[in-house]
């Protein structure tokens, strides 16, 4: 058995992609940053990994804390499979909650938090920062 | 041939002329597009319409240059046949164009075309139902790792309808070229 400090994931940011820090005690996944990495799936696998591992086998609710200031299409397409599977524990009974946080100077980010909401039930909030 | 001094004056004067910000040719890497996307946020930041979000010219640009950088890698181009022109530049009002051009296959630039005036002809509810749709295809079904993906994006993010054209190079081979105004 792992202790839960192995379990953590953590990922440091770059121009092109996010800082990814997933805290399996807490059940707190926070991503920072702007997205548009060359090999999106490199850096998205492990953290869907990460949370399927989660959702499947932590007892405890999970929250995804996002402040993405851009993503490319390639990273939207992987933020849908995250998603997906956060609406399938969600049916299931887990308890799960985003929370898009987005800057009142960028509104497009706003925008993208909105559009991946409409194809969800679980709880998704998008705050302003800047409140 | 070597450029001259002459040549670079007349460089100079067409930049002037067409309001060319940003202007890159040759081998695009990925340090590239992050490097020149830096210096077109910083631009922009300064000196845009009111009405025009910056992040979406930088969209349309990573996504015209990231499917490019995908398209010269999946068909295994060499350096030279993987060359790339970039050229952001000034359009009316305050808005902005940014082009793209590469070396294609006939046959794929004819169907990038077909697309294009396809994703013209749709309003912005029309795309983004398309956008979505795209969204919900199997990763394994986007044709060239995403492109379909990120035509949609340039087209909602876009002002006016995207132009596109093909000249034909060597036997088999055509020079694409795709302008957005945002």
């Amino acid at each position: 058995m792992s202790s839960s400090e192995e379990l953590n994931l953590s990922v440091p940011g770059s121009q092109t992609s996010p800082s990814i820090r997933a805290d399996w005690k807490a059940g707190v996944v926070v991503m920072s940053g702007e997205s548009y990495p060359e090999n999106s799936f490199e850096l998205y696998d492990q953290l869907i990994q990460w949370i399927a591992s989660y959702l499947s086998t932590a007892n405890q609710s999970l929250t995804l804390e996002l402040h993405l200031n851009y993503l490319n299409t390639s990273s939207i397409r992987f933020m849908i499979d995250i998603f997906d599977l956060l609406q399938t524990s969600f049916e299931e009974g887990k308890e799960v909650l985003v929370q898009w946080m987005f800057d009142d100077r960028n509104p497009r980010s706003a925008e993208l938090g909105s559009e991946f909401k409409e194809d969800y039930t679980f709880p998704f909030l998008i705050l302003s920062i800047n409140a | 041939m070597t450029i001259t001094t002459n040549s670079l004056m007349f460089l100079r004067e067409f930049f002037s002329d067409y309001r060319i910000l940003i202007c890159f040719n040759g081998p695009i890497s990925t340090t590239l597009i992050g490097e020149i996307g830096s210096a077109l946020k910083e631009h922009i930041e300064s000196h845009h319409a009111p009405e025009l979000e910056v992040m979406d010219v930088f969209s349309v640009y990573i996504e015209m240059s990231q499917n490019i950088r995908k398209y010269t890698t999946s068909h295994g181009f060499s350096d030279a046949e993987s060359s790339a022109t970039v050229v952001i530049a000034a359009a009316e009002a305050g808005h902005y164009a940014v082009c793209a051009g590469n070396l294609v296959e006939m046959e794929d630039g004819k169907a990038l075309l077909k697309r294009i005036h396809e994703l013209a002809d749709c309003d912005k509810a029309q795309l983004k139902v398309l956008y979505k749709q795209q969204l919900r295809q199997p990763h394994s079904q986007i044709p060239g790792q995403g492109a379909g993906l990120g035509l949609i994006e340039i087209a909602r993010r876009s002002s006016q309808p995207m132009e596109a054209s093909l000249d034909p190079l060597e036997p088999g081979r055509a020079f694409f070229s795709l302008r957005a105004i945002i």
